[in-house]
């Protein structure tokens, strides 16, 4: 009994601990798991830009593991080829005037959606996002058969309706999520201080929805940038985006000028992200 | 002073003016040059070959017939033509391989035959470039054959026969038929070196089989690469995958088998709604020209049509030049391969997803 009663504190207190430990070696073993499947996604979304990197890095005019060597003779065939740099300046020629044009109508399009009251608004947001919905090599073919129809041939204007028409939804759905949490009074605030209805688009709703349309509009440039399968059938001779005139290219030489240009695609595409970050900030919609 | 400069000033109306007239012209530009200039809208290759087209032959054609070449390099060409109008076709001049010209000719989307009265060098061509197997002319052709690894040592290599060799299990390289013309041809080549012929397709498939393991491409751009690593010893290719390293010193080579090779015709076809048609037979007959066949074949390392070309040494060593040489091609009979495309892409999908 003695012994019973001695004991009776510390088996108490081991009890307690029990699954006080088991809780912290829980929490210790789910830290490493969390830490494990970070670093299995990262490892997934990046490993196809580092095989690309060494490809692009490789001497050797063939995909080589390890590698022999590193070089820049791909990147410097990319720069001399007037071909890809063409097709480069032309697809972020085309990239620019998509997003314009998709923010421009994305965002007056969600607003009207959000706000205006209309009749079947769900069917009418359903219905712009439907593009993303349809193969896009369809929406190319589709498009096509509509211009040759009405006899314009394959004009620039052509290609960037047609990138305009994937990236409308981008631009759309990011700027609705922001004005779904968006509060009106401000804006009646606004206008109850004597401000027009244009000066409270532009002095409060517009920088409120920023971010959200900011967020549509990195969407819509990147899309477009690295657009194929609408570009494939809407480019016309002479004038071919890069997907485009790298596809061609791989057909016929399949060497490390394509590795170069998917870096030179990739570093671009950071450098607008960055580029756009530093001038308007991109943390303001993290943070939303 | 003041004055003048109010003059001058960009009033709403002159504005409105000026950009609509700016957008008008914008628009209407293209339709405006294209009036001026006749046009010949043809299909051609990327690599080298449209290196050399935008470079020289395209330049002298336009110099030579005042007009404006406009060359579609951007695949797929066969679509694009079906979407657009008969009457008003996107190509006066259909450039692809064989297949997918009898695939076009059997929708009335080219025309079937080329007329030598208008195109006076098609007196000139080997007697394949215009066979009952060809839609249109062929310009030029390369011959199908097999790669080989020349520091492996896997010996000589005789007979397409050798490609189901044990010893090149795992390094045995083939096509994505559905997609490839290579691996479309070399089907029919099946049916002929274990059957009754290129038609036996029970035999083909049954060859075809046998063929496992293999690794199979899409483009013999890949084809080429994988060879040149060394990750396939020995694989179907045409000669010009193989000959157009000449120089570089790599371990391949091409071998020509016994039974004969198959060709890889690059073919040209008019299309019935074009509307510059002299221009389009002025092309095919430039293109059929000895100096023209010439310059390109010895830039692609493609085996001329004309058989009045004279080609350097070290490229007459080696491509078709010659009756007899020429007498080595095996035509695909594409009509009748394209009739039953649905049903061999299905059974070959599934000999090779095993």
């Amino acid at each position: 009994m003695q012994t019973t009663a001695s004991h009776s504190p510390s088996l108490a207190a081991a009890r307690q601990a029990a699954p006080a430990r088991t809780a912290g070696s829980v929490r210790h073993y789910g830290r490493y798991l969390y830490l494990a499947v970070n670093i299995a996604i990262l490892i997934f979304l990046l490993a196809p830009i580092a095989i690309v990197v060494v490809f692009a890095l490789n001497p050797t005019p063939f995909i080589q593991f390890p590698p022999v060597g590193v070089s820049l003779r791909w990147f410097e065939k990319f720069f001399a080829s007037r071909d890809f740099m063409h097709a480069l300046g032309f697809s972020l020629e085309v990239a620019v005037l998509t997003t314009i044009a998709a923010t421009i109508l994305g965002a007056s399009a969600a607003l009207a959606l959000a706000r205006g009251n209309l009749p079947g608004a769900r069917l009418i947001v359903a219905t712009m996002l439907s593009p993303l919905m349809l193969p896009a090599i369809l929406t190319g073919l589709a498009l096509f058969q509509t211009y040759v129809l009405l006899d314009v041939g394959r004009p620039t204007w052509g290609l960037v309706a047609g990138h305009t028409l994937v990236t409308l939804p981008y631009v759309v759905r990011t700027t609705l999520a922001v004005l779904h949490n968006f509060d009106t009074r401000l804006e009646e605030a606004a206008q109850n201080l004597g401000a027009s209805p244009l000066r409270t688009f532009f002095e409060v709703t517009l920088p409120l929805i920023k971010p959200g349309v900011l967020a549509g509009a990195i969407f819509a440039f990147i899309v477009s940038f690295d657009q194929f399968p609408v570009s494939l059938f809407l480019v016309s001779p002479g004038n071919e985006t890069l997907p485009v005139t790298l596809f061609n290219y791989l057909k016929f030489d399949l060497d490390g000028t394509i590795g170069a240009a998917s870096v030179v695609s990739i570093v671009l595409a950071f450098v607008v992200v960055i580029g756009l970050d530093r001038t308007v900030g991109l943390r303001s919609y993290v943070k939303l | 002073m003041m004055k003048a400069l109010g003059s001058s000033r960009l009033s709403r109306r002159r504005f409105l003016t000026a950009s609509a007239s700016l957008g008008i012209g914008t628009i209407a530009a293209p339709y405006v040059a294209r009036a001026d200039d006749p046009t010949l809208r043809i299909t051609g290759w990327g690599g080298k070959w449209g290196e050399i087209m935008k470079a020289e032959i395209g330049p002298a054609f336009e110099s030579e017939f005042k007009c404006k070449l406009q060359i579609d390099s951007a695949f797929p060409y066969l679509p694009k033509l079906q979407a657009s109008s008969r009457s008003a076709p996107i190509y006066d001049v259909l450039h692809t391989n064989s297949n997918e010209q009898w695939a076009a000719a059997e929708m009335g989307l080219v025309e079937p035959k080329i007329d030598p009265k208008l195109v006076p060098n098609l007196a000139d061509v080997y007697p394949y470039a215009v066979s009952d197997k060809i839609v249109g002319v062929s310009i030029f052709t390369s011959a199908i054959g097999l790669g080989l690894r020349t520091d492996k040592g896997y010996g000589s290599i005789t007979s397409w026969k050798e490609l189901w060799d044990a010893k090149y299990n795992g390094v045995r390289g083939g096509y994505v038929i559905p997609v490839n013309s290579l691996g479309q041809a070399f089907l029919m080549m099946c049916g002929t070196l274990f059957g009754k012929g290129q038609t036996d397709l029970d035999a083909a498939y049954t060859a075809l089989e046998k063929l496992k393991p293999i690794k199979i491409v899409d483009f013999t751009g890949a084809m080429e690469k994988m060879l040149l690593s060394g990750e396939v010893g020995l694989c179907v290719i045409h000669d010009s995958g193989i000959y157009r390293y000449d120089g570089q010193n790599q371990p391949t080579d091409f071998v020509s088998p016994s039974e004969g090779v198959l060709s890889l015709e690059q073919v040209l076809t008019i299309t019935p709604g074009s509307k510059m048609k002299e221009l389009a037979n002025a092309y095919v007959n430039y293109m059929l020209r000895p100096e023209v066949q010439k310059r390109l074949a010895e830039t692609v390392w493609y085996s001329p049509a004309n058989k009045k070309v004279k080609l350097d040494a070290k490229y007459d060593a080696k491509l078709l030049t010659t009756p007899e040489k020429v007498s080595k091609l095996i035509q695909v009979d594409w009509k009748w391969y394209n009739e039953r495309k649905d049903e061999i892409d299905q059974r070959v999908n599934r000999i090779f997803r095993a």
